[in-house]
């Protein structure tokens, strides 16, 4: 016990620095992305009129949310489903779950024309027929379910079942954000390549194996990637269950993509030959065998399904795995351009700009400096 | 209460431009981000290539994708004529309408300028507006998407809302020949020169646009996506009525 109070106190230092790091990252990247905002506007995104509406930033905004909504489900499934073997990774889902959405939310408010127009003008507008409304309203829903459940685990002595009403609120509504999202997607009848009715679905698995991934990867990181400082409950959870469970969400995905893959091959609608170029590109390659299948042979095989750093780098891989998927969707589905004539060409080619990065960089510093700030503060490894 | 259509008539229109044009100076626009464009398509390899020119403006459909998907109502569908109109003061540019639209007609112009130079650094604006050129339509009207396009929100073709609304009650077609109409004829179908556009009410079934629909089997543009699109192309079988970046490029490599 001794030994491990020490720890806990270096990871805490850790955690700060981590925290500091982030902060002084985010100042930078976003520092600059705000600096290049303010002097040229929109120009600095690569996105344009002929077709490629939606670029990076609504990438790295879906791929926080989604991410979120995943994390949440498990911690919220957990609570209503896992007994107390679950316990010491819900609190730490549920606060990544927010610092995930607030990276992801702060990059949406940049690529807005009006950001803060959009936070009256949505929700007085009762527009009920826009999926993006009822994402919106969901998502406020969410972060309030997210929030009251994190604060009625604040005193260490919680109990389950005391929670479960609160995380059947929060699983419904992270599910309902997550097919939301799918549906803004899915239902763009004359776009083939995002149309179909399961992507609400798709989505929902998707999600669900981020939040698997993120879940494993920054339990990890709060013992600062030290195996001896991860409590037994956490490894044994990780072991005999989540590693599991990652593996077959692996599985589901990678299932998904290749369904869509080789329905889009075969098909032949105006916007289906997208699949023509995305199917043999490196990124996709790298998508699949490193991202998805790697992972999934090292969660496989016994030699390695239970080592620290199989499981670190499989969360790993699929977190960027995930990207890549979220970034050919997105993209894919808006490159076969919109009535524009033969001086259009036959794909739009985009690749996104400087800034465009950075605000990946914003989403990425701002969710670790809140979530290191929770783990200092939350002390959520309390439970394990 | 009428229902606005427009009807173009493939066969006869040369791919002047003068509807772009017109249309240009009449809203505004900055260079390239054309409200009413004429596409040219071409298929075939040389020396049996075929080129063909395809106006178009906004469909003001009947059951508009862009109005249903937008999550503040900035576009709307104005029951007094049909127009699909736009509200610059509650437009967030989250530019989903412009991925539901799936006619390629939404504009969010705040990104790298079409044509360079970029004319906004000639003529900056001081105000919330895209640039202040040196002829400017005297219309202004935020609230249904007339004037110069602010910064942050997306534009269409308004079907020349500033005229067309002031047309006297009760007229069946607004044709440029008639005199006393010439006013509230949208500038596009004003300036065509081998009289290719004509404009009218839908809904009066005597109106010369529905004769010519019913006569020469107009057509709408994409009609499986349940859109309903206002306007209606006559094509006589000589023009294809849907270009397909597709088809072009398949029998490019044939």
């Amino acid at each position: 016990m001794t030994s491990i109070t020490i720890s806990n106190k270096e990871i805490a230092g850790k955690q700060l620095g981590i925290m500091l790091l982030a902060l002084i990252g985010l100042g930078i990247a976003g520092g600059i992305a705000v600096n290049n905002l303010m002097a040229e506007g929109h120009a600095v995104y690569n996105t344009n009129n002929l077709g490629l509406f939606w670029g990076f930033p609504i990438v790295v905004y879906d791929y926080f949310l989604l991410t979120s909504t995943g994390l949440a489900m498990v911690a919220s499934m957990a609570l209503i489903f896992g007994g107390e073997d679950y316990r010491p990774i819900i609190r730490r889902a549920l606060w990544l779950a927010l610092a995930g959405l607030i990276g992801g939310v702060a990059v949406l408010m940049m690529e807005l024309g009006h950001p803060l127009r959009a936070l009256w003008a949505i929700p007085f507008s009762f527009a009920f027929s826009s999926p993006l409304y009822w994402k919106v309203m969901a998502v406020s829903f969410y972060v309030l379910s997210l929030l009251i459940l994190q604060l009625r685990m604040l005193k260490a002595d919680w109990r389950m079942q005391d929670l479960r009403i609160n995380a059947m609120v929060t699983l419904v509504l992270a599910l309902g954000v997550t097919a939301i999202a799918g549906v803004v997607y899915g239902s763009q009848s004359f776009r083939p390549f995002w149309a179909s009715g399961d992507i609400p679905v798709a989505f929902i698995f998707e999600s669900l194996l981020g939040g698997l991934a993120f879940v494993f990867f920054f339990t990890y990181l709060a013992y600062a990637f030290n195996p001896a400082a991860v409590p037994e409950s956490v490894k044994r959870l990780f072991n005999d269950r989540l590693a599991n469970l990652l593996a077959l969400a692996i599985f589901i995905h990678l299932l998904f993509v290749l369904a869509r893959m080789s329905s889009g091959l075969y098909g032949n609608a105006e916007g289906l030959q997208v699949w023509q170029t995305l199917a043999t590109s490196p990124l996709f390659f790298a998508e699949i065998l490193i991202g998805l299948l790697l992972p999934l042979v090292l969660l496989m095989y016994p030699g390695t399904r239970t080592r620290p750093w199989a499981q670190i780098m499989a969360s790993l891989l699929v977190m960027n795995a995930l990207l890549i998927s979220r970034y050919e969707y997105i993209i894919g589905g808006q490159l076969v351009p919109l009535f524009k004539g033969s001086w259009a060409p036959e794909l739009l080619s985009y690749v996104p700009s400087p800034t465009e990065w950075l605000l990946l960089l914003v989403a990425i510093f701002l969710s670790n400096a809140v979530n290191a700030f929770g783990e200092v503060t939350l002390r959520l490894g309390r439970e394990g | 209460m009428a229902k606005w259509g427009m009807v173009i008539d493939l066969d006869k229109c040369t791919g002047c431009q003068a509807c772009t044009t017109a249309c240009a100076m009449e809203n505004n626009r900055l260079p390239g981000e054309n409200w009413q464009d004429v596409l040219f398509y071409h298929e075939g390899t040389y020396p049996n290539v075929k080129l063909m020119w395809f106006p178009r403006p906004c469909m003001h459909c009947e059951n508009p994708s862009c109005v249903s998907v937008c999550p503040t109502k900035a576009t709307y569908k104005d029951p007094d004529g049909g127009f699909v109109l736009m509200d610059y003061n509650k437009c967030i540019g989250c530019k989903y309408c412009q991925v539901a639209c799936p006619y390629g007609v939404r504009f969010y112009v705040d990104e790298k300028a079409v044509v360079q130079p970029d004319i906004r650094g000639v003529f900056p604006s001081e105000t919330d507006r895209q640039w202040d050129p040196p002829y400017k339509g005297p219309q202004d009207d935020p609230s249904r998407g007339i004037g110069i396009q602010p910064h942050g929100v997306v534009s269409k073709c308004t079907f020349c809302y500033h005229k067309v609304s002031k047309a006297p009650k009760g007229v069946a077609d607004l044709d440029e020949d008639i005199p006393e109409l010439k006013e509230y004829v949208p500038a596009c179908v004003r300036v065509c020169a081998p009289k290719a556009r004509f404009f009218g009410d839908l809904d009066q079934p005597n109106s010369n646009v529905n004769k010519m629909i019913a006569d020469k089997r107009g057509v709408r543009l994409k009609d499986e996506t349940g859109n309903k699109p206002q306007v209606y192309y006559l094509s006589g079988g000589a023009t294809a009525s849907v270009p397909s970046l597709r088809s072009m490029s398949d029998s490019d490599k044939g």
